[in-house]
C-alpha cells in the first residue's frame, strides 16, 4: 500500500447510521451502518443492483433516504437544511460519475473553472490558474481549449476528476468511474485515482476494478440486495471473505 | 397564362401597398408589418416562454400551477378567441383605445409564449439527467444549474423548433385581418376591394408570397436541424466537433 493508512482513531469523514431507502416498496438500502475515516480509501463492491451506486449518491443527496442519519465531515446531510446550505455542502463533496457528465457546451478549461467562479466566487484569473494546475495534474493541460466531444472517454473522465478537485473537496466520491470506458482507457483513470490516494485524499469508490481495490483500498465494503454485508481490509476480504454471498461473488469473478 | 400576367400586373401596380401598406401617409402595413409583428411577437414571447418553462419545471407548486394553467388554457382555445378577448378586454383594463397592431402583438406574445414554453420545456427535459446531477453535485443552485449548464445547451438544440414556431407566427398574423391590423392579408384585401373582379388572382398571389417567406424559413430550420443532429452524433462518438465550439460560448462568459 503506497499511501499512509489512517489510524483507527482518525475522525470519520462520512458516517452512515441506520440508512434505509425504498423505491416504492422495494428496499434499495437496508440498515446500512458504516463509516469512512478521514484519509481512508474505501472501495464498495458487489453485484449490479446491490445498492452501491444508490449508497454513494445518498452522500451528496442526489438520492434521498427514508430513515437514518448520514454525516459528512460532521454535518447531517439529510437534515432539513436550507437550499443554500445544501449547495454549499454539495460543493465540498467531490463526485465523479460513471458517464463523466462533462458540460459539452464548455471547453475543458471552462468545465473546470465554472463552479469555482460561479459557486465559490473566485476571480476568473485565479480560477484559471488553479484549473490549469489541475489539468496538468491529470495530464491534460494540452487539451485545455478543446471541447469534451474532442476527447476520448478516459480523457473526459480525467477532466471530470479535475473539475471535482477544483472545488477543493475534503473527500472524493467515485461512482463506477471506469465502467463506461473502453478497456485500454481504464488504466489512465485509475492511475489518477491512485495518485489522489497517495496524496492522502479521503475516497469512497464504487468500482468493479478488484486490482485497484487490492492495491489502493484501506477497506473493502461488500454489498448485496441493499445490505452492507462485509467490511474488511482488502487482504482479509480477498483472502478469506466471511459472508457466503461475498465468497460466491469473488469466486464468480475469478471464474471469468 | 392570362392568370400569370394578371398577377404580375397586380403586383407591379400595388407593390408599395403590399410592401409597406399606407406608409408613410398612414400606418405601416403590408409584408413589413407582417414581419415586424412576427419578429416582435417571437422576440417578446421568448423570455416569457423561458420563464414559464422554468416555472413549470420548478420544484415549487406555487410557480408550477399558474404556468401550467396558462399553457393549458392557451393551448385549448382558438387563437381567434384570444384575439377577441384582448381586443375587447385590453381597452377596458387600461382605460383607453388600443391600436390593432398592439392588440395583435399582445395576443401573439401570450399565444406564442405558451407554445414556445412547451418547446423550451421539452428542450430542457431532453438533456441527459446527468447534466443537472453534475451541476448540483458541484454546488450550483437549481437556477444556477439552469443558467450555466442546462439552458445554454437546451436553447441551442431548440433553434430549429423556434424557427418553425416563427413560421407559424407569420401565418397567424393573417388573423389580424379581422381586427383591421394593416398587415399583408389586409393589404391584399384592400387591393381586392378596389379591383372587384380579380379575387382569384389577388389571393393566389397572396398565397405565393406567404409560401415563399415560410418555405425559405422552413428550409433554413431543417438545414440547421440537420447540422445540429450531425454535431450531436459526432459528439456522441467522441470525434472532433470543432464547430460546436463557437455557438453557445457566449453563455459561458457571463
Amino acid at each position: 500500500m503506497s499511501h499512509q493508512a489512517p489510524s483507527n482513531t482518525a475522525a470519520p469523514m462520512i458516517e452512515f447510521i441506520g440508512i434505509n431507502k425504498f423505491y416504492g416498496s422495494l428496499p434499495a438500502l437496508v440498515d446500512v451502518n458504516a463509516e469512512v475515516k478521514k484519509g481512508e480509501v474505501v472501495v464498495v463492491c458487489g453485484p449490479s443492483g446491490s445498492g452501491k451506486s444508490t449508497l454513494i449518491r445518498t452522500v451528496n443527496r442526489l438520492e434521498e433516504i427514508q430513515s437514518g442519519v448520514l454525516r459528512f465531515d460532521g454535518q447531517d446531510v439529510h437534515a432539513k437544511i436550507g437550499s443554500s446550505a445544501m449547495n454549499h455542502l454539495r460543493s465540498r463533496i467531490g463526485f465523479v460519475f460513471q458517464s463523466f457528465n462533462l458540460f459539452p457546451h464548455l471547453s475543458v478549461l471552462d468545465n473546470v473553472m465554472l463552479s469555482p467562479v460561479k459557486v465559490n466566487g473566485i476571480k476568473r484569473s485565479k480560477a484559471r490558474e488553479i484549473a490549469l494546475q489541475l489539468l496538468d495534474r491529470v495530464g491534460l493541460s494540452s487539451k485545455a481549449e478543446n471541447y469534451p466531444a474532442q476527447l476520448s472517454g478516459g480523457q473526459q473522465q480525467r477532466v471530470a476528476i479535475a473539475r471535482a478537485l477544483a472545488m477543493e473537496p475534503p473527500a472524493m466520491l467515485f461512482d463506477e468511474p471506469t465502467s463506461a470506458l473502453d478497456p485500454e482507457m481504464v488504466g489512465e483513470v485509475l492511475s489518477v485515482m491512485r495518485g489522489l490516494a497517495r496524496d492522502g485524499m479521503t475516497m469512497m469508490c464504487v468500482t468493479h476494478e478488484m486490482n485497484f481495490a487490492r492495491d489502493v483500498a484501506d477497506r473493502v465494503w461488500f454489498m448485496d440486495a441493499g445490505r452492507l454485508l462485509e467490511s474488511a481490509p482488502p487482504s482479509a476480504f480477498f483472502g478469506s471473505p466471511q459472508h457466503p454471498r461475498a465468497q460466491r461473488f469473488l469466486s464468480d469473478l475469478r471464474a471469468r | 397564362m392570362t392568370l400569370l400576367f394578371n398577377m404580375i400586373g397586380i403586383v407591379s401596380d400595388n407593390w408599395l401597398l403590399l410592401l409597406v401598406g399606407q406608409f408613410p401617409n398612414g400606418p405601416l402595413g403590408g409584408i413589413a408589418a407582417t414581419l415586424i409583428l412576427s419578429i416582435l411577437g417571437i422576440a417578446l414571447a421568448f423570455p416569457l416562454s423561458v420563464t414559464m418553462a422554468l416555472a413549470r419545471l420548478s420544484p415549487w407548486p406555487v410557480l408550477r400551477w399558474p404556468a401550467t394553467a396558462l399553457v393549458y388554457i392557451v393551448r385549448g382555445v382558438p387563437l381567434l378567441l384570444i384575439i377577441l378577448w384582448v381586443y375587447f378586454l385590453l381597452p377596458l383594463l387600461i382605460g383607453e383605445s388600443v391600436p390593432g397592431f398592439v392588440t395583435m402583438l399582445a395576443t401573439l406574445v401570450i399565444y406564442e409564449g405558451a407554445f414556445l414554453s412547451e418547446i423550451v420545456r421539452a428542450g430542457i427535459t431532453a438533456l441527459p439527467r446527468g447534466q443537472m446531477d453534475a451541476a448540483r453535485a458541484l454546488g450550483h443552485s437549481h437556477l444556477g444549474a439552469m443558467r450555466y449548464v442546462i439552458l445554454p445547451q437546451a436553447l441551442f438544440n431548440m433553434i430549429p423548433s423556434i424557427i418553425s414556431q416563427f413560421v407559424s407566427t407569420i401565418k397567424e398574423t393573417t388573423l389580424g385581418y379581422i381586427i383591421n391590423v394593416p398587415e399583408l392579408t389586409f393589404a391584399a384585401g384592400q387591393i381586392n376591394n378596389r379591383l372587384l373582379t380579380k379575387p382569384f388572382e389577388v389571393y393566389f398571389m397572396l398565397a405565393i408570397i406567404y409560401f415563399i417567406v415560410c418555405w425559405t424559413l422552413t428550409k433554413l430550420a431543417s438545414t440547421l436541424e440537420r447540422r445540429i443532429a450531425a454535431r450531436r452524433a459526432r459528439s456522441m462518438d467522441g470525434v472532433a466537433a470543432p464547430a460546436l465550439a463557437a455557438a453557445p460560448a457566449g453563455a459561458s462568459r457571463t
